[in-house]
């Protein structure tokens, strides 16, 4: 299933996707710009962007084996991180000038201590990430957020100011407003656009500078308004999952008639459904309090099933969605309880759920659409 | 009416206090043994605990649900019983039905790369299957399967009324974390007051941790003894005694004062005699992981008659024992914040940075003079899985030879016995060990 995007913003968000340094990126870098990339959606990337450098996002896209991060990982671990580390050992991480880890989950979090031993780096630095999302972990993370605002202040040489960051934060909502707009436009009867094109979309968004990005996502915007997709397709589906960074997998599902209108993952709605509060005292706990509490959460936080399941039907029905496929990486924990979980939700809910289990790189196609296609059938469409 | 047509969900429970009365009694047939005697008070310490929940249960009187790292003398202050929720898998993996259990979890739609320590006691509370608290302290920490599986309790239909309290963990061991970490803990000690109406009084909790400082330090000592050639013990007795002792059934007790006295005593005795587990010691292994207690005996015995490997030391046997300070409340809260999480097996490892992987190999292998280190690779254990090229870094800088073997803990049909011993078999006769 495709729209037929052939705009020059489509393009480039499509190529950035499918690399880690797009030409945008590589041309901030050109001009001197630096890039700190990050692990996990909990890490408030307006602080990056406040010290004047760009936000990076951490995928292993092009990433071909794990033959050299097989030393430091075992066959048990994600495959997202053994790639993503294999990428770090062979170099393709060079044009990062820092990294920021946090502790998501077991396999994650020990790329932060792989990295620091094995491969020297000037900047890299863990943050401690609360389990809970009460206000005594606000103000952790408070303090988890300034701290981490003074460590780039310092090592980068630049003073981060409360204006600075407010700025960020203006230009990050703004950021979230432009793709909760391409979201709205998939609720149409015949989206304009996939759910694989638009995760490209989104993918793109944390690959390169916010200003040059929200630019390309106005122009997009332009030219789907007032537009429709072909329809024609089977059902409508929501995904659900951790890190899904590659379109060519919701477009075998979407090749079998399954259009993806919505979703809640990592690269996704979860990213910015919700806004940072631009009225809040000062910009620190503002951001606190949105990363850990506010902005829709993943498993990895502890006591928000119920709010998670809930957001994953209401979108269901904001989307007007027939189904629900739950994705997850072999060997995930989190996501393989919420999705245990999730399915009992949701049956309940009468929505019928279909839970494949990937690896990061996409393969094991054939299997892939049966899966799709027997769901889609007992669906009746 | 019998007990358990009210309470359907104590059925494993029963049949696991059956389970160890059986083992009792075997045990009490070779009490000419010193060990043996241990043994026996051990399953006394364990049964005791067993009856405790049921009797509460029965009588309509508080208990908790909670966890050796969680503080569990402040439960013996209290005078409440309490129980794992993982105990199953952790104390009592021996069970004949252990392995219907875990095909019924993967049935229920955990798959089979999730813990199985998780998978099982998410079954069992799913099932019906686990005594309902009067209330539950939930872990958050090591592993992300932790508060996974009590995301699971929290949503359960029969615990989701049931008032919850859970201790959220810093990542680092700073002060900082340190004082966050013991007000989460005085929250937690509050929340119980509220929910079973028992008392916490400070003296007695003071008394308590005196006891368990005691029992720290004569652990401590007992250490220090299977540092000699030959150890004076394998794995047939140590560190999973000791900790169900000192972490479970006897937290801050005279009796496990006097359990650990009488442990020293026999250790002692067999230095003096040069006596150990096996005629001959020939490798002195550091086994960096709990036993595989679903398993125990169809492989330990083995490393013992085939190769004179002795199991020395283990991930439970050995860490920090750093006594808690009673002088005021402030240390007491801050001493047990950092007993539980800076210093708890398993926790100090798997909570934090890698540092401690490293740093316990370091200090292990130095101080016990540890021939081969194994890094089991049990398959929960994520983030060790994460660790290896860290841990083999280790060895190589101290010279000692690591294997790392891929099993589960608590599944002999993940890597069975065989294919372990051929491993082992291989790697020693790789390193001209044995
Ligand atoms: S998919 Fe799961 S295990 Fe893999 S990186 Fe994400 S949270 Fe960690
Ligand atoms: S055995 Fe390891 S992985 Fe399993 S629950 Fe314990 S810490 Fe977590």
């Amino acid at each position: 299933m495709e729209t037929n995007l052939k705009s020059k913003a489509f393009q480039e968000f499509s190529n950035a996707a499918e690399t880690l340094v797009n030409p945008v990126l590589q041309r901030w870098k050109d001009q001197g710009g630096k890039v700190v990339g990050y692990f996990c959606s909990t890490v408030p990337e307006e602080i990056i962007t406040a010290a004047g450098l760009t936000p990076f996002r951490m995928r292993a896209t092009g990433s071909t084996g794990t033959e050299e991060s097989d030393a430091f990982y075992s066959s048990i671990n994600c495959s997202f991180p053994r790639h993503c580390f294999n990428q770090v050992l062979t170099g393709d991480f060079k044009f990062l000038d820092g990294i920021v880890c946090v502790n998501s989950c077991d396999h994650v979090r020990r790329i932060y201590d792989n990295w620091k031993r094995f491969v020297p780096t000037d900047f890299i630095e863990m943050m401690s990430l609360p389990r809970k999302t009460g206000p005594d972990q606000v103000g952790w993370y408070t303090e988890e957020l300034a701290m981490l605002k003074d460590k780039v202040g310092k090592h980068f040489g630049v003073e981060i100011t409360d204006d600075r960051l407010w700025e960020a934060v203006k230009l990050h909502n703004e950021t979230r407003r432009l793709q909760k707009k391409l979201y709205e436009l998939r609720k149409q009867e015949k989206p304009p656009i996939t759910g694989a094109e638009t995760l490209a979309v989104m993918v793109a968004g944390t690959a390169m500078p916010k200003e040059q990005y929200n630019e390309k996502l106005r122009e997009l915007l332009d030219e789907l308004s007032g537009t429709e997709g072909p329809g024609g397709h089977r059902a409508r589906l929501l995904i659900v999952g951790g890190i899904l960074d590659d379109p060519a997998y919701i477009k075998v599902i979407e090749d079998q008639g399954g259009l993806v209108v919505t979703d809640s993952t990592c690269f996704g709605s979860r990213l910015m459904w919700v806004e940072v509060d631009e009225n809040a005292s000062d910009p620190i706990s503002a951001l606190a309090q949105y990363y850990l509490t506010d902005r829709p959460s993943c498993p990895r936080m502890y006591g928000e099933h119920d709010n998670r399941a809930q957001y994953v039907i209401d979108m269901c029905r904001e989307f007007n969605c027939d189904g629900v496929i739950g994705e997850r990486l072999i060997f995930c924990d989190s996501w393989l309880v919420e999705h245990y979980m999730l399915g009992q939700d949701l049956k309940a809910a009468g929505i019928p759920m279909l839970k494949l289990d990937r690896e990061y790189l996409t393969s094991g196609i054939g299997q892939l659409r049966t899966r799709v296609q027997a769901f889609l059938e007992t669906m009746g469409r | 009416m019998a007990l358990i047509d009210k309470h359907p969900e104590l059925a494993r429970y029963i049949t696991e206090q059956g389970w160890f009365e059986f083992l009792r009694e075997q045990t009490l047939a070779m009490i000419e043994i010193p060990e043996m005697q241990l043994q026996v008070k051990t399953l006394d310490s364990l049964l005791k605990m067993y009856g405790r929940i049921l009797d509460a249960v029965e009588n309509d009187k508080p208990f908790v649900s909670s966890y050796y790292c969680l503080a569990p003398e402040l439960y013996t202050a209290m005078d409440l019983p309490y129980y794992m929720v993982m105990q199953t898998p952790f104390l009592a993996s021996s069970v004949p039905y252990l392995l219907t259990d875990i095909d019924a979890a993967e049935e229920m739609g955990l798959g089979n790369d999730l813990c199985t320590a998780i998978r099982l006691s998410i079954y069992y509370v799913e099932a019906n299957l686990s005594p309902l608290p009067t209330c539950a302290l939930n872990l958050l920490y090591p592993c992300d399967g932790a508060p996974l599986l009590h995301e699971v309790i929290k949503r359960n239909e029969r615990w989701r009324n049931i008032p919850m309290f859970a201790c959220d963990p810093p990542y680092y061991s700073d002060e900082r974390s340190l004082d966050y970490f013991a007000d989460e803990m005085r929250k937690m000690a509050k929340f119980v007051e509220t929910n079973t109406g028992a008392k916490l009084d400070m003296d007695k909790l003071k008394e308590t941790l005196e006891y368990s400082n005691q029992m720290f330090q004569l652990w401590d000592e007992y250490n220090q003894l299977r540092r000699n050639v030959p150890s004076p013990h394998g794995w047939g007795i140590g560190a999973p005694q000791c900790f169900s002792q000192a972490w479970v059934y006897e937290a801050g007790t005279p009796q496990g004062v006097e359990w650990f006295k009488k442990l020293v005593e026999i250790a002692e005795l067999n230095v003096k005699n040069g006596v150990g587990p096996v005629p001959e010691e020939k490798i002195r292994l550091f086994w960096f992981d709990l036993l595989p207690f679903g398993w125990v005996f169809e492989f330990l015995p083995w490393l013992e008659e085939e190769w004179g490997a002795v199991m020395v030391m283990d991930m439970f046997g050995n860490f920090p024992y750093t006594m808690i300070d009673t002088s005021s409340e402030e240390e007491i809260w801050r001493g047990l914040a950092k007993r539980n999480l800076f210093d708890a097996p398993m926790v100090r490892q798997a909570r934090g940075v890698a540092d401690n992987f490293a740093n316990d190999i370091a200090r292990i292998v130095k101080d016990f003079k540890i021939d081969a280190v194994v890094w089991p690779g049990h398959m929960g254990h994520k983030d060790g899985a994460a660790t290896v090229g860290i841990m083999r870094e280790t060895c190589r800088d101290l010279s000692v030879p690591f294997v790392h073997l891929g099993l589960d803990l608590f599944d002999k049909r993940y890597s069975t016995p065989d294919q372990i011993k051929d491993k082992m078999s291989q790697f020693f006769r790789a390193m001209g060990l044995g």
